[in-house]
């Protein structure tokens, strides 16, 4: 008896280790594609095209609504899920083989594990220009076509500032002045939901595109950064240390941190505080909520006088699943959504250029005129976009983190940076 | 050994009543249990899908990495909480539903109630309860009397044990009524020997009731520490590990490392430093048990 | 003659101070139900009083939003199957541990004793992708035959525990008079067993119903997903009226609250014979 139990455990233990070591996890149970949609077909096809996105459904409206237009024969799904656990989600459906068929966003290592559907010599990429496509090109290869430019500044409340003689600041320093002028009016100046990791990264970061990237030195800063040549803590500490000044100054406090998102936004829609720092995909959220806000949007300022910065660059983007059931589908909804109708819907809703060759990008809406000399200087950037192999969410989420941690007065601006440099060594590691 | 052909049917039946189990087991909780064990010592991850071993590399970057000794920390000093408090209010609590009081049942029933409850929902009701904005009943009750704010969930000292607040609030009451039907168990002449002694109120209670209250504390106070130590669904709802990474647990962390993050063969090394310390603290909490138990009896 | 059970004046201030915490202790979920029925605002201004005017409308929106039917029928599934699954075998299982002491059976108990103690969520990972690789994503088995076989090894524990109490003899003139083993197990032993597995039936339904870790990793789809998994969904999505959020909490919550209800005394009852004698 005693026997037989050894060879069953030793027998267990070798098929545990035989499938570990197999490794195609993710690719058994799909290595059926559905075939039924041939690139013969025509638009009479039926098809359900799931798509999975971190914006939220309302900011996909026209979006989603011309889609059904334009492919009546398809079912269009679209899922959100909040970007706390998009890529936990996403991972798990690429995973399992199954999943969405367009998902909005790209991960390097959802590219690595060949679960994004190579897009070179798809048609409609070289539609787009360049510098829309190349945040989503690995190895040489694309990865996702870009929707329109995010970007997000600081919404600011037209009537409190005529109330209090005060115009959007043009430096850093005019900008604390102006905190202080509000709270001396008992105006809360700023609201800011700090349970998200999102927040205070893109703010800080504004500071450092101000002061660093507009220098020679921060021009090819990125490109080292992703191969570990360079240390936010050398490139960003000046810069950092200058927007912490906002929290010597109390604009920003502990207790935001148990503000969400939402919150902040009714804080400011309800003319609570003055300021919010945000993008237009809340503008009609917050037009909705109080019809007779007059908002602007001014950029992040830096420590020099000029027209400062957004924090912004190539939107999300659209990328296709490798394992998707209605590749064909999904396919047809990217070659649609890179036509200039399509981009008009995008915009619509949630405001930004496109990248799409041909369309016409000079209107800017009313509300973000005081941002018009930063979009002419071309100032909108996001670093972590150009990082190459560490692009992608973990580095900045843990800034984020780190930052929640300085604010409640745990750890110095150079712990934060030190600490987010120790993630970015730690995902290269692991990659290696 | 003979065996007639009717024993050998029954030995085997026997034997076969064993097997769904045993097969279902192997299958979604042995053979898993094991993967971890090999994965731990490899580099498996999406970037590395064909695995490579590693030996220890993974162990040793266990102790660099700061989530993972936040992590542990955390939930450590939850579960020693959870457990201490949750029993040090529950058998008072127990004692005092055993006196013959006209509402006892309803009291049992109020105060079990929050045990049935989602501990999902009770963080989201909290989250609601414990709020900085205008509707948050716990800041507005501290303003009406002339208090200030807390910040409850955005203090990284604090949202930790405001976090464990609700789940005194959700567990007390469990084990409230374990140890009343434990209490109600123990004979009235134990206490009416200890009168007719003259016994004080606390003599009794340590010689005569917390001795006989043994196997509901065993049971308590093992459930709580394992219950505590894997964590997650509240602390998900309420805080989702922050701000910072005050309030993440080592079943977040294991989630974070080994599927967001994808790191497969780090995050099993994670997952087995957890089991051996699940294991070690309920080896200890048996060990001490059981030592007081014989010196009790 | 007052005995020491008598009822005497400290009891009547302890009864009262237990009277004031236990309404203390009602407080979060009194608010939690009077706020499904008032505006934001009313919410806001008047958190504790009865609603200005009763809004039932909130239930409708959540019921809809949530599309309860469904995701309460899923719920439904996942808990019958589990528990009546994770009886099922264990029972079978136990009794053979309890009546059948050989070295097999005991070495195999002791591997299901680790299951007591070391959580399923420690392999999480593998897990995971042995569900994939079963091709079982979205399937609520998964979910399922996760839930039978990492609850088998405590239900196994107490049941044979229980089945050690119970007296031998009526199996073995059973057993005479030529009943076999299945026999002897189905219509003598089990129902001598009610006791046990109403107790633990009542253990898993409170733990399988309430699980959300299993389906948030397992069930990915709307429509495969739970109760819970509808309201977590819906978390953050209310800003101005928050008090939107109320409803579909309380319809989490209201299955089994319905169910403690009614059942307390028994469900009570039930765990503390689990906890006691095991």
């Amino acid at each position: 008896m005693k026997k037989a139990l050894r060879v069953v455990a030793s027998l267990l233990l070798c098929s545990a280790i035989l499938s570990a070591c197999g490794g195609n996890g993710n690719n058994t149970g799909s290595e059926s594609p559905a075939p039924t949609n041939n690139s013969a077909s025509n638009n009479t096809e039926e098809a359900t095209v799931k798509i999975i996105g971190f914006n939220k459904e309302e900011t996909r409206k026209s979006y989603l609504e011309l889609l059904r237009q334009q492919f009546p024969n398809y079912d269009i799904q679209f899922q959100f899920v909040d970007n706390k656990q998009f890529k936990n989600v996403v991972t798990t459906y690429l995973a399992s083989g199954e999943g969405p068929d367009i998902i909005e966003g790209t991960e390097s290592s959802w590219i690595a594990a060949g679960y994004l559907e190579d897009l070179t010599n798809q048609p409609f990429v070289s539609r787009y220009y360049d510098t829309g496509i190349k945040g989503f090109t690995q190895n040489g290869k694309v990865y996702a076509i870009p929707l329109q430019s995010w970007f997000e500044g600081i919404w600011y409340n037209k009537e409190i500032f005529a109330q209090n003689n005060l115009t959007p600041p043009k430096s850093f320093d005019e900008w604390m002045e102006l905190h202080d002028t509000l709270r001396n009016a008992g105006v809360k100046p700023q609201a800011m939901g700090a349970k998200s990791w999102e927040s205070m990264m893109k703010q800080s970061i504004g500071v450092a595109l101000n002061d660093f990237y507009s220098k020679p030195e921060g021009k090819d800063f990125d490109g080292k950064f992703g191969t570990g040549e360079a240390t936010l803590s050398e490139a960003w500490l000046s810069a950092f240390k200058k927007w912490d000044e906002t929290i010597a100054k109390k604009n920003l406090t502990p207790d935001m941190l148990g503000v969400e998102y939402d919150q902040a936004l009714d804080e400011f829609a309800t003319g609570k505080a003055a300021m919010w720092e945000s993008g237009p995909w809340a503008y009609e959220t917050l037009l909705q909520k109080n019809p007779n806000l007059k908002l602007g949007m001014f950029p992040i300022p830096g420590s020099a006088e000029g027209s400062g910065w957004l924090v912004g660059g190539p939107g999300s983007s659209w990328s296709v699943n490798k394992n998707a059931k209605n590749k064909d589908a999904a396919l047809k909804v990217l070659d649609f959504t890179s036509t200039p109708e399509a981009q008009a819907a995008l915009i619509k809703d949630n405001f930004g250029t496109s990248f799409l060759e041909g369309v016409d990008n000079s209107g800017i809406p009313e509300q973000y005129a005081d941002s018009k000399a930063a979009f002419d200087e071309g100032h909108v950037y996001v670093p972590w976009g150009n990082w190459g192999t560490l692009a992608g969410n973990d580095i900045i989420m843990e800034l984020g983190k780190q930052l929640q941690d300085h604010l409640a007065g745990v750890k110095s601006i150079e712990e934060v940076l030190k600490n987010t440099d120790k993630k970015a060594e730690e995902i290269r590691n692991s990659m290696k | 050994m003979k065996t007639t052909g009717w024993n050998l049917k029954r030995n085997v039946t026997f034997q076969l009543f064993v097997l769904p189990a045993l097969i279902g087991y192997l299958i979604f909780y042995i053979y898993p249990l094991v993967q971890t064990f090999i994965y731990s010592f490899t580099n498996y991850s999406l970037y590395h899908l064909d695995m490579e071993w590693i030996g220890i590399d993974n162990y040793t970057r266990l102790f660099k990495d700061d989530s993972v000794i936040i992590g542990i920390k955390n939930t450590v000093i939850y579960a020693l909480l959870i457990t201490l408090l949750q029993n040090g209010l529950a058998i008072p609590l127990a004692i005092a539903l055993n006196r013959p009081l006209k509402s006892r049942n309803g009291l049992r029933l109020v105060f079990f109630a929050p045990a049935v409850l989602s501990p999902l929902v009770v963080g989201f009701l909290w989250s609601y309860l414990m709020s900085s904005t205008d509707y948050g009943l716990i800041n507005q009750a501290l303003r009406a009397i002339g208090l200030n704010d807390v910040n409850w969930l955005g203090n990284p000292k604090l949202a930790l044990y405001s976090i464990l607040l609700t789940q005194v609030w959700q567990w007390t009451g469990y084990a409230m009524v374990i140890y009343l039907a434990n209490l109600q168990g123990i004979s009235k002449d134990y206490y009416e020997a200890a009168s007719i002694d003259g016994a004080k109120a606390w003599t009794v209670f340590r010689q005569i009731t917390l001795p006989l209250l043994l196997p509901s504390i065993s049971f308590n106070t093992v459930m709580g520490m394992i219950g505590g130590l894997k964590v997650f669904d509240v602390i998900f709802a309420m805080t989702g590990g922050g701000p910072g990474h005050s309030t993440e647990t080592i079943v977040m962390t294991l989630i974070n490392k080994g599927i967001t993050e994808s790191q497969f063969g780090y995050g099993s090394s994670f997952a087995v430093v957890f089991s051996l310390l699940i294991m070690i603290v309920a080896f200890i909490q048996l060990k001490v048990l059981k030592k007081w138990e014989e010196r009790l009896f | 003659m007052k005995t020491i059970d008598s009822y005497r004046r400290s009891d009547l201030i302890l009864e009262i101070l237990l009277i004031i915490l236990a309404l203390g202790m009602v407080v979060p979920i009194y608010y939690l139900f009077i706020t499904t029925f008032k505006s934001s605002i009313d919410a806001t201004l008047h958190p504790m009083w009865l609603p200005v005017e009763w809004k039932f409308l909130g239930y409708v929106e959540a019921w809809k939003a949530m599309n309860y039917p469904r995701v309460f029928l899923n719920n439904l599934v996942i808990t019958v199957s589990s528990v009546a699954g994770v009886l099922l075998f264990a029972s079978l299982a136990a009794y053979s541990f309890a009546r059948r002491q050989t070295r097999l059976n005991n070495f195999i108990f002791y591997l299901i004793l680790i299951g007591v103690t070391v959580p399923f969520q420690v392999a999480t990972i593998p897990l995971f992708r042995l569900i994939s690789n079963l091709g079982l994503i979205d399937n609520p088995a998964a979910v399922i035959f996760v839930n039978i076989f990492t609850l088998i090894s405590f239900n196994i524990f107490l049941i044979k525990n229980f089945i050690n109490t119970v007296p031998m003899e009526l199996e073995e003139s059973a057993s005479i008079d030529g009943c076999g083993v299945t026999g002897t197990f189905f219509r003598i032993t089990l129902p001598l067993l009610l006791p046990v597995i109403a107790t633990v039936a009542i253990l898993n339904t409170l733990t399988t119903w309430n699980d959300f870790f299993s389906p948030l990793l397992f069930l990915q789809s709307r429509e495969k997903g739970v109760i819970l998994q509808e309201v977590y969904r819906n978390i953050g999505k209310f800003s101005v009226d928050w008090t939107a959020f109320f409803p579909m909490m309380v319809l989490g919550i209201a299955p089994l609250l319905a169910f403690y209800v009614f059942m307390q005394r028994f469900i009570i009852s039930g765990i503390t014979t689990g906890a006691v004698k095991g």
